[in-house]
Formats: structure tokens, C-alpha cells, sequence
């Protein structure tokens, strides 16, 4: 069809072959879609920016001040390159990673309702499921791909400004900086399922708020409670099934000898907060009816 | 099958209903573009469709016409699946929801209520993001259907900074990027100015004509009657007439002359008894209608009455009429959500 204006659709007579062949485009499609749109969010970058750059400006403000000694690997961090990414995975624990992850997850299903775009996508060749787990995954992304940045830049902007003297350990040993390396590194990864658990939990209320503000804000809120809830005294049950429990596993691999038995436990509660709201959520987003947009 | 009412005076305000099932449907119910059965849709006490029957056959344009509120745009969503039907039957092509699932729409596109994008990426983004959804094919021909909808040259724009227009018209382009053979559209011209309105009625009339089955909501009966083949007219939830746009016509009350005289109660009284002549109150104003014999004979009586015309205009045309006196609510209509709406079809 050359001809301007001319109609590119195919008459529907009795010859026409049957409905265009919808091909399925399957959960693959939609989530690189999915990666394209966050990839145009304004949001998206700034929060990449902002953990590949914060990290170094926290290493340069900590070397020029006294070390702040009420905090964990707070008195080492002139010592030694490998306390500082210590230092910022605490902090990251308990307020940073709530927020950074449910930037996107918080937003990512709630932003439909918000755009009203949920019938634009649905009356195209894609299930309910495949939005969802394309929408789960590529919010999942996100948050591995922001934790890897945070911890590289954290590892490298500290032993680059700090050096990679020997650590010290929990229990007062010495740990060569090789093996300092590897488990700090280790400690990073053990918040990955917590942050995972995290999403998850945005994801949830993304999905049943249909508001993106309290799909961004609730996470970081209901983070907050938990850590308060987790450091007051005799929640002795309760406290293990907290999801900010697990970001505090990795004090296990500096002790001498070396625990890892709560880190295993901490996999376990995160995998039990993401399988449950991740099953709320699916189920809420099947069966609701989309009267928006 | 013809449920055949006798003729009514003109102007009587519980209008019944006529109707007809569609003679091109029976016996072809295979060929059906949509076949709808006893659809219905509560939300909590509210029942906003209420067991409707809607058939459309194949490379018809088919209008679901009613005022704000009727149902139009819950029936169509359940047609694309976003809402759940409470009861009934609803194929597209012959498959369901129930069994085949996203499938249902393979060939079927359009839009519910005004077209919604990213605002934040391109027209042109965006519907290479829907295209990809559809499975890519469609990606080649993004070109053409901008091209369509005329909006070549603004497609590298982002939506956000586009009119509502423009919304519109990207909407109809990521439907015919589906190459569809079902085409459905809800209240395509709500919101557009004139010129708007007159292009994408040219538009629909355009895709129509290359053989495409059109679906179409719309509140507007000229729209309807200027597009459609046939029609379904509903009110609160229920159908209230269904059949072909003619035979719309012929029931449709002759149109009315809206007089205005020094004294309408008594000319009222002197038309009782006149030979073709129906004059009925209406707003302050009385409707005559009646041959042109009738009203030329009514008017000289009028003045023999010593009873001065002060303004006769033309009053609305005869479908308008006729689809206001259906849709419109008067003491006489059943309530809300009974079926005697439904019953005096058949
Ligand atoms: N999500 C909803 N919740 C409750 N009532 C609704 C909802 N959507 C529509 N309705 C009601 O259903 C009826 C039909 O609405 P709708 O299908 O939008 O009518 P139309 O498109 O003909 O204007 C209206 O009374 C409307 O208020
Ligand atoms: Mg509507």
C-alpha cells in the first residue's frame, strides 16, 4: 500500500483468511518493554545516579571527619578500605534500599491505574499473567541491578580513597584483605533477598492501592516500623520473621567462628514475604476489574 | 420473531417499544462477528447491563446508542475482557473468554472511552511498544496507520504534549496496527470539536467501506444514523430497541411543528377531533404533528378562533425524536433494573 491514506487493513470478506494471527508476545516481550519504559523514567536514572555517586561523596565526607565509633565498623573506617561499604550496608539496611526499590516497584502496576493505560496493554495480544510477571521481573532487575551499583561503587570508591588494609573482624580477628574482599562482597549479596522481599512487598501494594504514592511511600514505611519493632526487646518470636532481619545476617560471616546459620533463615524469611505478596498480588491483579482510564 | 405493536399517537410519553431481531443474523449465527446473550453486569446494587442480546454479523457497522449512563461502555468492556460479566453469553468470532482466553481478541482492536498512552514516550514509541505486544509483526506498519490517522510529522513527539485529538486519533492508529477484522469503538468523537467530529466520522466511514466489521458506541443518534447499518438502543442497563436504522426510520414520529399562540390551551382544546392531527403540550410550547393539509387546516382555525400564532419552527428531527422518547425517563418507565424492558421486546 503506497498510496497515502490509503487503509492497511485487509477487507474481511469471505475469502479473508481468519483473524490476524495474534502471536503470542509472551512474558519476554513484555519485559523488555517494561525495561524500555523504566529506561525513559527520569526516576529510574536519577536512582541509578544516585547509588553509583553517593557512596563515593559518603567515603570522601567520612575520611575527612572523626569515625563515627557508635556505629558497626564505624571506629575502622580510616583503617581500613574494606569497614566504609560495611558502614554504608548498615545504613542502607535500614533506610536506603525501602526506598530505591519501590521507586520502581511501588510504581510499576500503580502508574498503569494512574496513566488509566491498563486497558491500552490488555486489549493487545497479552494476558493478565504475562504483565504481571514481565512487571514482577523487571522490577526485580531493577533492584538487583541497584544493589550491584551500590556495592561496586561502595567497594571501589572506598579501597580507591581508603586502600585495602587488612579488616578487623567482629570478634576482634584479623581478616587478610583478599578474603576482606570476598566477604564483604559476600555481606552485599545477603541483602539481596530481603531487597527482593522488598520489591515484592511494593509490588503488592502497588497493586492493590492502585496509587503509586503509596506504593513508593508504604515500603519505606512499613521497613521503618519493622526496624523500630526489631530493636525493642522481647519480640523473641516475632523478630526473625521481621523482613528487615535479614539485612543484619551478614554480621555472621565477620565473627570468629563464622555463623551462617541466620543467613540460610534470612533467605527463607525473604523467600516467605516475596512468595506470599507476590500471591496476593497476582491474584488481586487477575481478578479485579479495570474500569479506570 | 417480530414483536409488532400497534401504532401509538404521537407524543404519548410511555413510548413502547417495537423491535425486531436482525433478518441477516438467523441462520447465519456461525458468521457472527459478536453474538451477546443475557449479558449482564451488577456493580454492588447498581445493574448496569441488565441481559442484554447484541448479534453482529460480519462487515456490518453496528451502533450500541445510548444517552450518558446506559451501559455502552461496560458492555464493550467486557467485550475486551477487563471487566467480568456477571451472567451471559459473550463469542467474538466464536471463542470466549472462558476458553480461549487472551485469544478472544485475536483480530478484534479499538478503544474504550478515550485512547490512553504513556505520555512520557513518542506516539511513535508507543505504538511500537503495542506492536510488540501483539507479537512485532505489526511493527512495519507503523508508518502507514500514523499516516492513516495523520499524524505523520508529530509522531516523534511525546504524547503528553499532544490534544485530546490527536489522543484520539493515535488511538484509532494502534488499533489498525492490529489489522483488525473487528474494529470497536467507544464514543470515538466524544470530546472532539466539529472539525474532529467530521473526520473521524469520515474515518469510520473510510474503514467501514474496505470491508471491516465496525462496533460503535455513541450517545448521538445523528452519529449512528449517518454510520451504522444497524443499531441497539439501550437505556439503564437495557436494550429498548434493536434492528436496522430504517426500520428505525419508518417508526420514527413525523417531525413535529412547535408552536407557540396568544392562548395554547385553547388551541390544544381546538385541535381534539381534528382529522390527522396530534397536538401534545410540550415545554411551554405545543407539538403539532400531522399532514400538511392537517396543519394548514388547524392554523386557519386557529385564526377563526380569533387564537393568534405567535412562532411555528421546525421541531427536532424524527430519529432524534424517537431516540429521546425511548432513552428519556417518564413516570411511565419501569424502575431501574426490572425486565420489563426486555420482556416487551419479545
Ligand atoms: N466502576 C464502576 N463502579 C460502579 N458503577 C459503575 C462503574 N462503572 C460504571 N458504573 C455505572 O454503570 C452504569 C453504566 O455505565 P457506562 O457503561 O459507563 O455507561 P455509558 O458508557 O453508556 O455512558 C452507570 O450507571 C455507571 O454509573
Ligand atoms: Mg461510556
Amino acid at each position: 500500500m503506497t498510496t497515502a491514506r490509503a487503509l492497511p487493513t485487509t477487507p474481511a470478506g469471505p475469502g479473508h483468511a481468519g483473524p490476524s494471527p495474534a502471536r503470542p508476545a509472551g512474558v519476554g516481550t513484555a519485559y523488555r518493554w517494561e525495561i524500555t519504559k523504566l529506561a525513559a523514567l527520569v526516576r529510574t536514572r536519577a536512582a541509578l545516579a544516585a547509588a553509583l555517586v553517593l557512596p563515593p561523596l559518603v567515603v570522601l565526607v567520612l575520611n575527612g571527619q572523626t569515625p563515627p565509633v557508635d556505629t558497626l565498623y564505624g571506629r575502622y573506617v580510616h583503617d581500613s578500605g574494606y569497614a566504609v561499604p560495611l558502614l554504608l550496608l548498615g545504613f542502607a539496611t535500614q533506610f536506603v534500599y525501602p526506598l530505591l526499590t519501590s521507586l520502581v516497584a511501588g510504581d510499576i502496576f500503580a502508574s498503569e491505574d494512574h496513566f488509566g493505560t491498563w486497558k491500552t496493554v490488555l486489549t493487545r495480544s497479552v494476558s493478565r499473567s504475562q504483565v504481571f510477571w514481565a512487571k514482577t521481573l523487571a522490577a526485580s532487575t531493577f533492584a538487583v541491578v541497584l544493589l550491584g551499583v551500590l556495592a561496586t561503587s561502595s567497594i571501589v570508591s572506598s579501597l580507591l580513597l581508603v586502600g585495602h588494609q587488612p579488616l578487623t573482624g567482629l570478634t576482634g580477628q584479623t581478616i587478610a584483605p583478599g578474603r576482606a574482599l570476598g566477604l564483604v562482597a559476600a555481606a552485599w549479596a545477603t541483602d539481596l533477598p530481603p531487597l527482593i522481599g522488598f520489591t515484592a512487598l511494593a509490588i503488592l501494594l502497588s497493586v492493590v492501592s492502585r496509587n503509586p504514592a503509596v506504593g513508593v511511600v508504604g515500603p519505606v514505611v512499613i521497613g521503618f516500623v519493622m526496624s523500630l519493632v526489631g530493636s525493642v526487646g522481647g519480640i523473641g518470636l516475632l523478630r526473625p520473621a521481621l523482613l528487615t532481619t535479614p539485612l543484619e545476617s551478614w554480621h555472621g560471616l565477620f565473627t570468629d567462628p563464622s555463623f551462617h546459620g541466620v543467613i540460610w533463615q534470612g533467605v527463607a524469611v525473604s523467600a516467605v514475604w516475596t512468595a506470599v505478596c507476590l500471591f496476593l498480588a497476582y491474584s488481586s491483579l487477575r481478578r479485579r476489574d479495570i474500569t479506570g482510564g | 420473531m417480530c414483536a409488532r405493536r400497534p401504532a401509538l399517537p404521537w407524543g404519548v410519553p410511555a413510548f413502547i417499544v417495537t423491535s425486531c431481531r436482525l433478518p441477516s443474523v438467523a441462520g447465519v449465527t456461525d458468521q457472527l462477528a459478536v453474538r451477546i446473550e443475557g449479558l449482564t453486569k451488577r456493580y454492588g446494587s447498581l445493574t448496569a447491563v441488565d441481559g442484554i442480546d447484541i448479534a453482529v454479523a460480519e462487515g456490518e457497522v453496528y451502533g450500541v446508542l445510548g444517552p450518558n449512563g446506559a451501559g455502552k461502555t461496560t458492555v464493550l468492556r467486557m467485550l475486551f475482557g477487563l471487566i467480568r460479566p456477571d451472567a451471559g453469553v459473550l463469542e467474538v468470532f466464536g471463542r470466549s473468554w472462558e476458553q480461549n482466553g487472551t485469544d478472544t481478541l485475536a483480530g478484534v482492536a479499538g478503544f474504550i472511552e478515550s485512547p490512553k498512552f504513556y505520555p512520557y514516550l513518542t506516539g511513535r514509541k508507543n505504538l511500537q511498544l503495542l506492536a510488540g505486544l501483539d507479537g512485532g509483526a505489526a511493527r512495519e506498519r507503523i508508518d502507514e496507520v500514523l499516516d492513516v490517522v495523520d499524524l505523520t510529522g508529530r509522531d516523534r513527539d511525546k504524547v503528553g504534549g499532544y490534544s485530546f485529538g490527536m489522543r484520539q486519533r493515535l488511538g484509532v492508529a494502534a488499533s489498525l496496527l492490529r489489522d483488525p477484522r473487528l474494529l470497536v469503538l467507544d464514543e470515538p468523537a466524544n470530546g472532539l470539536d466539529p472539525a474532529g467530529i467530521r473526520d473521524m466520522r469520515a474515518l469510520v466511514h473510510r474503514l467501514a467501506d474496505s470491508g471491516l466489521t465496525v462496533l460503535l458506541s455513541s450517545h448521538d443518534m445523528a452519529e449512528v444514523e449517518e454510520i451504522c447499518d444497524n443499531v441497539t438502543i439501550m437505556k439503564t442497563g437495557s436494550v429498548v430497541y434493536h434492528g436496522t436504522i430504517s426500520a428505525l426510520r419508518a417508526q420514527a414520529p413525523p417531525q413535529a411543528h412547535l408552536l407557540r399562540t396568544t392562548d395554547d390551551a385553547a388551541a390544544a382544546r381546538l385541535a381534539a377531533g381534528a382529522e390527522g392531527l396530534s397536538v401534545a403540550t410540550a415545554e411551554g410550547q405545543l407539538a403539532v404533528r400531522g399532514t400538511q393539509d392537517a396543519i394548514d387546516a388547524y392554523v386557519r382555525t386557529l385564526a377563526l378562533a380569533g387564537i393568534a400564532p405567535r412562532s411555528l419552527t421546525l421541531g427536532e428531527a424524527p430519529l432524534e425524536a424517537l431516540f429521546f422518547m425511548l432513552t428519556e425517563a417518564s413516570p411511565d418507565s419501569p424502575p431501574h433494573g426490572t425486565r420489563t424492558d426486555q420482556e416487551a421486546l419479545s
